[in-house]
């Protein structure tokens, strides 16, 4: 047994030492690394003193063996390594398919507000129309036998634009369902990785869509008077219930007490 | 033998030596020490680090048991480290099998 006015002179309470201030890890894997060489170093010492060595000796001997105290802590980071630790990586993938899906998923929002927005206002509210000039005799040809009802070429353009936008906004919706699903199988299998730091940055980046949608709307307003306006508003609006979304789930998992914070 | 002869199969000694059953690091040790009867000359500290890092790849679980008045760290081979276990060996027996021909054949 040490006692605290011989901790300084003994070779186990200086290994321990070092091996803490040593440590780079989380507080949980420093307790835990030093516990484990605690322990190990009284098996080694025990061991030695039952083979014959005195107490001061058993001691010096047992930290002799363990080496460097920096080879005894963890590296979050191995030396000479340019692979993530699986840990980092897999949060990673998590945050990646969580953002890109909630931005499929709300995209698809924002073609389902942008079909209500033409459904009041038309085809007009959603999409513009090509510079004259810029289309050929052909390409009105095809508008026009996509949508026989119109009048006229310019107003087939512009519902096949309209179109344009809602399929690629559906399909967006359907990929971004199906990489919140992988991301929900994916948690279920890593369990203890904490999700607030991901969810925090996703808010900040729908936030951001949110400004830059609304004031391209603002821009679309008044430069063009409305013409595809829609566009831009049913995004900013998608982008807006996102970055509300996303902020509450921080929110929440910030609230939580600390060690409960893991998904 | 030195350490230095162990980089890169550390991980591969750590499986073996847990494949008789679960122990703690100490035990661990204490495992490789028999097998290479007094051979390996190994810094017991980085023993910690791989056992972790094992872990952390999904090779090893660990559980927490009493011992001695001891909350110790007991490891355990998962199936997926038993697999890993039989891959090193496999590698293992191809090298030294091709490191051993081509030392004898220099001397023949």
């Amino acid at each position: 047994m040490i006692t605290p006015d011989r901790a300084g002179d003994d070779p186990v309470e200086a290994y321990l030492d070092a091996v803490l201030s040593n440590s780079p890890g989380t507080p949980r894997q420093v307790r835990r690394t030093l516990a484990e060489v605690e322990a190990h170093l009284a098996d080694s010492v025990r061991d030695l003193q039952a083979g014959g060595l005195p107490p001061a000796e058993a001691r010096a001997e047992a930290v002799r063996r363990m080496g460097a105290p920096v080879a005894a802590v963890d590296r979050p980071w191995p030396a000479g390594s340019l692979r993530l630790p699986r840990p980092v990586r897999r949060r990673l993938v998590l945050a990646m398919l969580q953002i890109g899906g909630l931005a499929g998923l709300f995209l698809g929002v924002a073609g389902a507000i942008a079909a209500a927005i033409q459904a009041i206002w038309g085809s007009t509210a959603i999409a513009t129309a090509f510079p004259p000039g810029s289309y050929s005799q052909a390409d009105c040809r095809r508008w026009l036998a996509a949508y026989p009802h119109s009048h006229g070429c310019v107003a087939a353009m512009i519902s096949d634009h309209a179109f344009d936008f809602q399929r690629n906004a559906a399909a967006a919706g359907v990929l971004g369902v199906l990489l919140l699903l992988a991301r929900h199988w994916l948690r279920r299998r890593w369990p203890g990785l904490p999700t607030a730091t991901e969810s925090l940055v996703g808010a900040g980046l729908a936030a951001l869509c949110t400004l830059v949608f609304a004031a391209t709307g603002f821009d679309a307003a008044t430069v063009t008077r409305g013409q595809g306006v829609g566009q831009p508003v049913s995004l900013a609006l998608a982008a807006g219930c996102a970055a509300v979304l996303l902020a509450g789930a921080a929110r929440r998992s910030a609230g939580r007490p600390f060690w409960s914070r893991r998904a | 033998m030195k350490g230095d002869l162990l980089r890169g199969h550390l991980d591969a000694l750590l499986l073996a030596a847990l494949a008789t059953g679960p122990t703690h690091g100490y035990g661990v040790i204490g495992r490789m020490r028999h097998t290479s009867d007094g051979e390996l000359e190994l810094a017991e500290g980085t023993v910690y680090p791989a056992l972790h890092r094992l872990e952390q790849d999904g090779l090893l679980s660990c559980t927490a048991e009493l011992s001695q008045g001891r909350r110790r760290r007991v490891y355990a081979l998962t199936e997926d480290g038993e697999r890993a276990l039989a891959q090193h060996r496999a590698e293992w027996h191809r090298f030294s099998s091709v490191v051993t021909r081509m030392l004898m054949a220099a001397t023949a």
